[in-house]
């Protein structure tokens, strides 16, 4: 039976269909295309997750590394400032004046005025240690003194430079010229510091 | 009994395939509702728990003198904090080895650091709380030391502080800071705006770790510094002025002293200085008069100081000149029954107005002041700036007190003691200032203390300037100055103003002061002067208010002498190289 109903369909090739036609096979083209474009879907996918972790791991190192510059920079700001407070202190003017007075230097409060044209002398010379009218100490609180000057080191240093030039002088007396002397015009020697 | 039967499978299979499509459908609806419908409410709070937002402080601008020292900056001081449920004992790597540290041992090491107690510190960190502060505003190197401990369950708060690192030089200028950085006096109060900065935000995701979410939104809001200060001020002669001034109060045994130094051809101030004064670091030290600055708001009778005015006024409308002569009584008797007295008893004598000057008598300036109506002198009084603030305007500064001439309290007897500075009041600043145009050839100029408001770029914003007055025509000025100079050359205390070298002209001043309705038997003593007095570069004006070892302006003299002296020498003033011009002290 069946074999008859097989027999009796019409083959393809000989039903008359007009538009529809046969053409070339391309079944053996089409499977490696599809394995190529999915290969580089994968690829890509695989790449771009590859570089997105690479760039998270670099990101997240440099956000560390930033992260510890920041602190350094902290650290050091707090050392600036420190060190910036030392400097206001030492410098502020109630700090300068306890050390030159801790160092024997006194204000005069009888200065003499030098007039070099005319060679005239204005005041009456007086010794510094009169102290009439002169603040012995300072007088003008600052409660901000957090670091004053060790005078006594300083006058100790002081004391060792000037021996060491002394002998350096004696030693070197030949060779060390004096300084030169400026004359001014009205005949008064002037320093030779600018 | 019954047995289980298979039943219809294709029913129970259709039954159970309906649940999973009901369970899977009630899934997807939360989703949906979490995912989309939620979705926007939910991130908000999952950043909310992410996000740190931070106030990024804005620096407070400094205050600088004329020479760029620094006179108040913002520094930062830290709040030593703890959390109390974490404290324990720390570990310690001593040579290698953990050691374990007592929370007692912490306590004493901290308690070291911070200058105080170790009990007091074991209370502060013993508890159940997160939060217990244990000392606040501590400095940068204290803030290190504790650092350094790494003690893991302290935590640092810092903030920023005002300092003036020059203590009270010029703090009776500067003002200061309350404890929650409110500007509570001084310039720091009236230049809060040209000061104060804005305040920046910066929001940001973290991690568990508290680390910065790497590409997490951050809005900032970037703050901006606060701009500087730039005053006149020379803060080394500032120092010299309180040093000398402090001295004067101790030794005359004062209330207080100022000392004003300014510049006779800018108007600028050079030195504003005062004892008894203010450290603004440390406010709370000084007594709350002591605070403010008596220079702007301390008002007085000025006294003898006055009769410059007069006299300048009488020059000036060509009613006498240096020269004439006036006989001058001990007492003057009015018509109206009242009389005015000279400080000495003396025979009449025959004065000049330059001698009237000179030896300060008030019944001669009286006689002379009066030659010139009530409304002329007033008008001139009014040029040389009193009755009025000056344009510093400075916190909490007066005005004076001026009566005008046919109001209620200019009565006979004030038209008369108003030539002698009674019956007016006036604030240091203007007194000052009441020599500064006979320093300028006649021209008044606003006082300035503030150069400008410094911005980043270097750019200089200056507070407005009124425009310049003359007060006197050059030769009536220089008539009164030549008066002056008279005055420390033959004025019984005014020659004690003398610097040797230098032509100095000046007038003393010694004024009762108002004890109710009468005069007590306080004085506000000054000396008031100018040098060199050819070509005067400096005004300098001091006042010692209620001295007690001398009350008259012998104790001003000294300390005028010592400053003027030292502002010569600081700006390298060349000693003159004329002589003053006679005027007679007597006629004959």
């Amino acid at each position: 039976m069946s074999n008859l109903n097989l027999a009796r369909r019409t083959p393809v090739a000989a039903v008359a269909r007009p538009g529809l036609r046969l053409i070339a096979g391309t079944k053996g083209m089409q499977r490696p295309a599809t394995v190529a474009i999915a290969g580089i879907i994968l690829v890509g996918v695989l790449s771009v997750a590859i570089l997105n972790l690479l760039l998270s791991i670099a990101s997240s190192t440099s956000v560390y590394e930033l992260s510890k510059l920041q602190q350094e920079k902290r650290e050091l700001t707090t050392t600036a400032q420190i060190l910036g407070e030392q400097v206001d202190s030492l410098s502020s003017q109630q700090n300068l004046a306890n050390a030159a007075e801790s160092l024997g230097m006194i204000s005069n409060a009888n200065p003499v005025f030098l007039k070099l044209e005319g060679q005239k002398v204005y005041g009456q010379p007086q010794a510094a240690l009169n102290t009439s009218g002169r603040a012995m100490k300072n007088m003008v609180p600052n409660s901000q003194l957090v670091k004053k000057s060790t005078t006594a080191l300083l006058a100790a240093e002081q004391l060792g430079q000037a021996a060491e030039t002394s002998a350096d002088t004696v030693a070197n007396k030949a060779k060390i010229e004096a300084p030169q002397v400026v004359s001014s015009v009205s005949g008064i020697p002037a320093s030779p510091t600018n | 009994m019954s047995y289980m039967t298979p039943g219809n499978p294709k029913r129970r299979l259709t039954g159970l395939f309906m649940v999973i499509i009901f369970v899977v459908s009630l899934f997807t609806i939360r989703l949906v509702d979490l995912q989309i419908i939620q979705a926007e409410a939910i991130n908000k709070v999952s950043f909310a728990n992410r996000s740190v937002t931070r106030v990024i402080p804005a620096l407070r601008g400094s205050i600088l003198d004329a020479n760029g020292t620094v006179l108040a900056h913002t520094v930062y001081r830290y709040d030593i904090n703890a959390a109390p449920s974490k404290v324990g004992p720390i570990l310690r790597n001593v040579s290698g080895q953990d050691v374990q540290v007592s929370v007692e041992q912490v306590a004493a090491e901290l308690a070291a650091i911070l200058s105080m107690k170790s009990e007091e510190v074991l209370q502060k960190i013993i508890g159940t709380t997160e939060y217990s502060n244990i000392k606040k505003k501590v400095n940068a190197e204290v803030y290190r030391r504790i650092k350094a401990l790494e003690i893991p369950w302290l935590y640092y708060d810092p903030i920023p502080t005002r300092v003036y690192p020059n203590g009270a030089v010029a703090g009776n200028l500067t003002g200061f800071l309350g404890s929650d950085s409110t500007p509570l006096a001084g310039l720091e109060r009236q230049f809060n705006s040209c000061l104060a900065g804005q305040d920046g935000q910066e929001t940001f995701e973290k991690g568990v770790d508290g680390i910065k979410i790497p590409s997490s939104a951050v809005i900032t809001k970037a703050a901006i510094p606060g701009r500087d200060i730039v005053l006149t001020i020379d803060s080394d002669l500032q120092y010299f002025a309180q040093q000398v001034l402090a001295n004067t109060v101790v030794k005359l045994n004062a209330e207080w002293a100022s000392a004003i130094v300014v510049e006779a051809k800018t108007g600028k101030l050079l030195a504003a200085a005062e004892a008894p004064t203010v450290d603004p670091n440390d406010p709370g030290k000084s007594d709350a008069a002591d605070r403010g600055s008596r220079i702007f708001q301390a008002v007085f009778e000025p006294g003898s100081t006055m009769k410059t005015i007069t006299a300048a006024t009488v020059v000036a409308e060509k009613a006498a000149e240096p020269g004439s002569g006036f006989k001058v009584p001990y007492r003057l008797t009015f018509s109206f029954g009242r009389d005015v007295t000279d400080s000495h008893v003396h025979p009449t004598e025959k004065l000049t107005l330059s001698g009237i000057l000179a030896d300060s008598s008030n019944t001669g300036i009286i006689l002379a002041g009066q030659k010139v109506p009530a409304e002329t002198r007033y008008k001139y009084i009014r040029k040389f700036g009193l009755g009025e603030k000056t344009g510093i305007n400075f916190e909490g500064e007066s005005a004076g007190i001026v009566h005008k001439p046919g109001t209620a309290l200019y009565d006979l007897m004030t038209d008369k003691v108003t030539m002698f500075g009674q019956g007016i009041s006036v604030t240091p600043i203007q007194t000052a200032y009441i020599y500064q145009p006979l320093a300028n050839d006649g021209v008044r100029l606003e006082p300035q203390l503030v150069a400008g408001c410094r911005s980043a770029d270097g750019s200089l914003e200056s507070p407005a300037r009124k425009a310049p007055v003359t007060v006197l025509d050059p030769a009536a000025n220089k008539k009164t100055v030549d008066m002056l100079e008279m005055v420390v050359k033959y004025g019984g205390i005014g020659r004690t103003a003398t610097i040797p070298g230098y032509r100095v002209g000046g007038k003393t001043g010694t004024a009762q002061i108002k004890n109710g309705t009468g005069y007590g038997y306080r004085y506000a003593i000054s000396f008031i002067g100018m040098a060199p007095a050819e070509n005067p570069q400096y005004v300098l004006a001091v006042t010692v208010y209620k001295p007690t070892t001398i009350s008259n302006s012998l104790g001003a003299t000294p300390p005028w002498r010592q400053i003027m002296q030292q502002v010569l020498r600081n700006y390298r003033v060349p000693p003159s190289t004329t002589t003053a011009k006679e005027i007679p002290k007597y006629w004959h």
